[in-house]
């Protein structure tokens, strides 16, 4: 026997040993459990796929999408809004509309957007532009000398009530807009360890500050108490293991919905039940890169925009992933199913996400809209379940134009 | 009965595992010589005895092993046509202002200007050279960065979409680095940094950012080691700025005394332009050191140890940071400073054309001498200006043109980028001698210490945190 192989044959062991002690099923068995509708008792289950998308760009909008780069996306009702880094954009009914700093836009690079369900006024993050709420037609201008905003590199917005949180370079402002009051959250009365504020989201009485050197600041409305979660290992080049907590202090967004907190960093990214963290990087799951620059969920699944890619987490019993990309040539792609980091099925897409680097996605109904740094997509929800059900995948809908063809 | 089943599954897999390794063993045996594994690349040039948790565990993942990416689009974009100069945007602290960071008065200008000067040499130099490709002169857009929080970031926001500038070049502050650095990421935009000693400023995975000075943490490692293995030394204590560059930068000393069994025995604060250190030096000296380490500015190190002699703190080694190998240091100190030694990121001493050349030139531009902000903004500027002149006018293309380069023989020495764009070249150590510092390299202090402390490293048992 040579080395390799004793190495080998040892660690075949020791594997056993593991499987033997750790987990509840005997060896052997396959632990895929579908979950969702009709997944009960009926062995491997598949996910939704979107095969079909449907791209909009600066150019095939003629001009309507004022730029492709995409930095965030919201959707409210009937619509989409869309920033981008040359203006705001919505897409209503087949139709895009958009405003610029000639319309009164204070400043044209947009990287939040939220909408308040009490009043539908729009409130958007300007990068290095301060706040802004779009109300009636009017743009009113928030910014560092005429408010109690922190900074006017704005990363997020989000809306809790009727209270206005923005993520800043410089910490945390939240604005009362009953009272006027201003908040600011820094290094002196919240647990930051840096103050770069990277992304803010609220849902379900907690707003979740994802903060660059500082892992995420969850926010409790009814205790107004701040609880921090960290990298428990402490270092920057390492992740000691992976299910520790938070992979890494450079969190870039955080999600919350259905309990289920989602994190995005640089380094993968990291999800929490209330109880039990779980780690996901691209050695280890489905996730395509770990370079992820935000994270946005939906029931329980997570959808991280990579740069080499759009990863969703769509089943957690199952660890089944599914993972768009656009093809290297022509305008169509291909969704790759994997259960962990095992590919079990690949299926083309009539059209895709404009490009591989992700920038933002957003859930409109059963769509998918994936904001890219050269484009926007639809991805069309027709049919979509949620989790896996045994089913072959479903037939392929009915696939509308590509190039924007409903942009009029 | 399940549970029987799994032991006895246990005691097999021990069995077959047992086998699998004296098969080895045996192997091992055998007088062919067997291929040694690759010694892994390590981050940092980060030294087995200073690794996180390395006694303990190996990590589940290690990070910035790989080179960075950026897989966006934009190298597709074509150069623009008409343009009078090339803009390269500069950040860096070169006005006096308050700051909420330092808690009073800024304190970097002196190190911002010298950086400054360098990059107008540099640019000054191939502008006479006739510009870019020969044909356009580069014109450095100057922008303060010291003032309150944040403001780094609208500064770069504005070079960025109104200035529409090429490159960032500069900075120092630890905390406005960072904001403009995740600012560049956004925009797109390269970002040269020349003064920011912080080791995490890298440590985020930005494929926009490059950094042309050995940092803190190379530094640390190298102090650490003559500290307690050359000098032997067994009691330090801290005493550093209450700022972002006195609580980050002094971490891999930190970390780095703790993992060799020395932690330090307290860690005291002050703040920027205190004079008075008399409290923080009798609690220091009740706890009978022999080794003070300081992270602060050259003038309020300076005073520390003047007081700390003063007190009768004699034959304690003062250890430091770089800042205070300068002028004003030697000044403050007096005739009998006493032992002292700091970390270094360069050796300003060393025998080369290069250095003479631009030390010559920096003299009749400024007519004064280079120091080392000065000759690594200088360094910066010329890696800048060759990777422009090979990719072009085109932001992703100057990131590549950059990422590319590996080594760059500059003015401060032979640079080394590692895989995620930083200058991982070896730390100096500087030593007061005779009113003056003199520089040494790694091997020139450690020599067999170095070979001891690997071989004692590598037998301990010490917690290593």
């Amino acid at each position: 026997m040579n080395r390799k192989g004793g190495h080998l044959l040892g660690m075949a062991a020791l594997m056993l040993m593991a499987t033997a002690c750790f987990s509840d099923e005997p060896p052997g068995a396959v632990p895929v459990a579908p979950s969702g509708v009709g997944g009960q008792g009926s062995g491997v289950g598949y996910p939704f796929v979107y095969e079909n998308w449907e791209v909009f760009t600066t150019e095939n909008t003629k001009g309507r999408l004022p730029n492709d780069h995409i930095f965030a996306l919201k959707a409210d009702g009937p619509r989409v809004w869309i920033g981008t880094e040359d203006g705001l954009a919505c897409y209503e009914d087949g139709k895009f509309k958009s405003w610029n700093k000639k319309d009164g836009l204070p400043w044209q690079v947009i990287t939040g957007i939220d909408v308040s369900p009490l009043t539908g006024d729009v409130w958007l993050a300007l990068f290095g532009g301060g706040l802004c709420r779009f109300s009636g037609g009017r743009f009113e201008h928030f910014h560092q000398l005429n408010s109690g905003l922190v900074n006017d590199v704005v990363y997020g917005v989000a809306v809790q009530d009727h209270t206005i949180w923005a993520a800043t370079t410089a910490g945390v402002s939240s604005y009362d807009t009953v009272t006027g009051e201003w908040t600011i959250y820094t290094e002196k009365n919240a647990p930051m360890e840096e103050i770069w504020c990277y992304n803010v989201r609220y849902n379900d009485g907690k707003v979740f500050v994802a903060v660059w050197g500082g892992g995420i600041l969850e926010w409790d409305v009814k205790l107004k108490r701040w609880r921090a979660h960290v990298d428990p290992d402490g270092e920057m080049e390492i992740d000691l293991y992976r299910d520790d907590g938070l992979i890494h202090i450079i969190t870039t967004a955080a999600s919350y919905e259905s309990g289920i907190l989602w994190a995005s960093t640089y380094f993968g990214v990291s999800r929490y039940d209330g109880r039990h963290w779980r780690g996901y990087m691209d050695h280890d799951s489905g996730l395509v890169s770990t370079f992820v620059n935000s994270i946005n969920s939906r029931d329980q699944e997570g959808w991280a925009c990579t740069d080499k890619g759009l990863s969703a987490m769509v089943d957690f019993p199952t660890d089944t992933w599914v993972t768009y990309k656009k093809n290297e040539k022509g305008n169509d792609g291909t969704a790759i199913v994997s259960r962990g980091k095992q590919v079990i099925k690949t299926v083309p897409t009539k059209g895709a996400i404009p490009n591989n680097f992700m920038i933002y996605v957003e859930f409109h109904g059963d769509d998918v809209w994936a904001g890219t740094s050269k484009g926007l997509a639809r991805g069309i929800g027709r049919g979509r379940w949620v989790g896996v059900r045994a089913e072959e995948l479903a037939k392929p809908a009915e696939a509308p134009q590509q190039g924007g063809s409903e942009a009029k | 009965m399940r549970q029987i089943e799994r032991l006895s599954f246990v005691v097999l897999a021990l069995i077959v595992s047992w086998a699998a390794v004296a098969a080895v063993q045996t192997e091992t045996a055998s007088p062919q010589p067997a291929a040694l594994p690759q010694p892994p690349e390590r981050y940092g040039n980060t030294p087995d005895r200073y690794m996180p948790f390395g006694h303990f565990a190996e990590p589940y993942k290690r990070f910035f092993l790989e080179p960075l990416e950026f897989l966006g689009p934009g190298r597709e974009k074509p150069e623009p046509e008409g343009l009078k100069s090339i803009k390269i945007g500069f950040l860096g602290p070169i006005e006096p202002t308050v700051s909420v960071a330092t808690g009073g008065a800024s304190h970097e200008e002196v190190l911002g200007i010298k950086m400054l000067q360098g990059m107008q040499l540099a640019f000054e130099q191939a502008n006479a050279r006739g510009g870019y490709r020969g044909r356009i002169p580069y014109e450095l857009v100057v922008r303060n960065d010291n003032g309150l929080w944040g403001s780094s970031g609208n500064e770069i926001i504005h070079l960025a979409y109104n200035e529409k500038v090429w490159a960032i070049i500069g900075g120092i502050d630890g905390a406005n680095s960072h904001i403009g650095i995740r600012v560049a990421l956004k925009a797109e935009l390269p970002w040269v940094n020349t003064g920011d000693t912080d080791p995490t400023f890298t440590e985020t995975k930005i494929p926009w950012v490059f950094r042309v000075i050995s940092d803190d943490r190379q530094m640390c490692y190298l102090l650490a080691d003559y500290a307690y293995q050359k000098l032997g030394l067994k009691r330090v204590a801290g005493l550093r700025v209450a700022s972002r560059y006195g609580r980050v930068n002094i971490d891999e000393f930190r970390d780095g005394s703790r993992r060799l069994g020395h932690p330090l025995v307290t860690e005291l604060q002050y703040k920027v332009g205190d004079t008075d250190f008399t409290t923080q030096l009798e609690r220091i000296k009740s706890l009978d050191v022999d080794g003070v380490v300081t992270y602060g500015d050259a003038r309020e190190s300076g005073l520390i140890l003047k007081q700390m002699r003063e007190m009768g703190m004699t034959t304690q080694v003062f250890l430091a940071s770089d800042r205070i190998v300068t002028d004003e240091f030697l000044r403050i100190v007096g005739d009998n400073p006493g032992p002292v030694v700091a970390g270094y990121p360069y050796d300003p001493t060393r025998d080369d054309p290069k250095l003479e050349e631009f030390r010559k030139a920096f003299r009749k531009r400024f007519n004064e001498e280079p120091e080392q902000y000065a000759a690594h903004g200088y360094d910066g500027a010329c890696i800048l200006i060759e990777a422009i002149e090979k990719a072009g006018l085109n932001r992703a293309l100057i990131r590549d043109a950059l990422a590319e380069m590996k080594r760059y023989h500059g003015v401060t020495g032979d640079i080394i980028f590692d895989a995620i764009q930083q200058d991982v070249t070896p730390a100096s150590l500087a030593i007061l001698e005779g009113g003056k510092f003199n520089f040494y390299t790694r091997e020139q202090v450690l020599g067999s210490a170095e070979a001891d402390a690997r071989e004692a490293s590598s037998q301990s048992t010490s917690p290593t945190l």
